[in-house]
């Protein structure tokens, strides 16, 4: 087999770079705008906004950004997608992103993550509620402290 | 002599990490840091978003994106500006680990691992791992416990620390471009506090376990 140099190894990481870009990405982007797109013609992401408000202030962003915790909890790919498809309806702005973007990744994918992780590594199950608990706190840590230096 | 043997025994023992793999970590970090964004000179030439590029634009103020769109169709068009960003970052990650940037890290966090979360040397492999694919990192930390390398105890505080955002760096130079754009922040700044609040958890449960579970139970 031919010994693979440095263009091979970037052509390799770009092709699995297409890959993710187009099987992963893609369609959890356009779940989430048609997640967003289906909550504003039904009136629930205006209803979420109020209801939340008083929460996310804590934290310097809009009642909306909820819907991007919920979704990152079930897929960062997701949450990612719900603050791009919030930025281009004018409900976030660069420093609410900035506020979010560590949180989406500390408490991302979990629920896929407790089987690919948690039961993969075979940690005992009595101790999966602390590890949701910790991915949680993180992700509380991290939007105060973006807060300060977003 | 006797450190040679030491390392012999260990089968994740990190093979010599030539100084290239050295200089292109450093060069990597610089890459991804975001330090150099807006800044207009060569120094441009190591700055993701610059090389990264703009799409032309179709009108004056506007990408081929345009304006106001909504639902399924402007998240698909949306989606397809994030696949360039997407195949130049996995790009660079893979010349990197080519040339032994990977295997790098590991040396420079082994001695680490020890003093911050109570993990020895030997999970070096399995963490650096565990920062590119959640997969990875899980299946060999189960090995790791199976050949009894690590206690009960290390194994669950290692998975705490990969738990709580899994595969970070290879899911923040993915699925995270997407949110660069928008950041006030050099996006290095992001990805450290990620990194340290993944020690932090892992010492969390550190505490936890120490503090609530009785260590003779595990």
């Amino acid at each position: 087999m031919k010994k693979e140099n440095v263009m091979d190894a970037f052509t390799r990481g770009a092709k699995e770079g297409w890959d993710v870009g187009i099987y992963s990405m893609l369609p959890n982007v356009l779940m989430a705008f048609v997640l967003i797109e289906f909550l504003k013609l039904l009136g629930i992401l205006a209803i979420l906004g109020k209801v939340f408000a008083p929460v996310m202030i804590v934290f310097g962003l809009p009642g909306e950004s909820i819907m991007v915790l919920v979704s990152s909890f079930l897929s960062m790919g997701g949450g990612v997608g719900v603050v791009t498809s919030l930025v281009t309806s004018g409900i976030l702005n660069e420093h609410q992103v900035t506020i979010l973007l560590p949180a989406i990744f500390l408490m991302g994918s979990l629920m896929q993550y407790m089987g690919r992780c948690l039961g993969t590594s075979g940690v005992q199950t009595r101790f999966y509620p602390v590890m949701f608990a910790i991915c949680f706190i993180n992700a509380i840590v991290a939007m105060f402290i973006m807060k300060i230096f977003s | 002599m006797d450190e040679q043997k030491t390392e012999q025994a260990e089968p994740n023992r990190i093979s010599k990490v030539p100084i290239i793999g050295y200089i292109v970590l450093f060069l990597g970090i610089i890459f991804f840091s975001g330090i150099f964004t807006d800044v207009k000179g060569i120094e441009a030439a190591f700055d993701f978003n610059a090389i990264n590029g703009a799409f032309g634009k179709i009108k004056e103020g506007g990408s081929f994106l345009g304006i106001d769109g909504t639902g399924a169709k402007n998240g698909f068009m949306f989606a397809i500006t994030l696949v360039p960003p997407t195949m130049l970052s996995l790009g660079v990650v893979a010349v990197i680990e080519h040339l032994g940037g990977l295997r790098a890290a590991q040396r420079i966090l082994t001695p680490l691992l020890q003093p911050l979360m109570g993990l020895p040397g030997v999970v070096g492999l399995a963490l650096v791992s565990s920062t590119q694919s959640t997969d990875a990192g899980a299946g060999m930390t189960k090995m790791l416990r199976e050949q009894n390398l690590i206690t009960e105890e290390q194994r669950t505080v290692f998975v705490a620390f990969q738990f709580s955002a899994g595969a970070a760096i290879g899911n923040f130079l993915s699925t995270g471009i997407a949110l660069f754009a928008f950041s006030t922040v050099p996006i290095i700044f992001p990805l450290c506090l990620i990194m340290v609040l993944k020690v932090v958890g892992a010492n969390l449960m550190r505490l936890y376990i120490r503090k609530v579970v009785k260590l003779e139970e595990l």
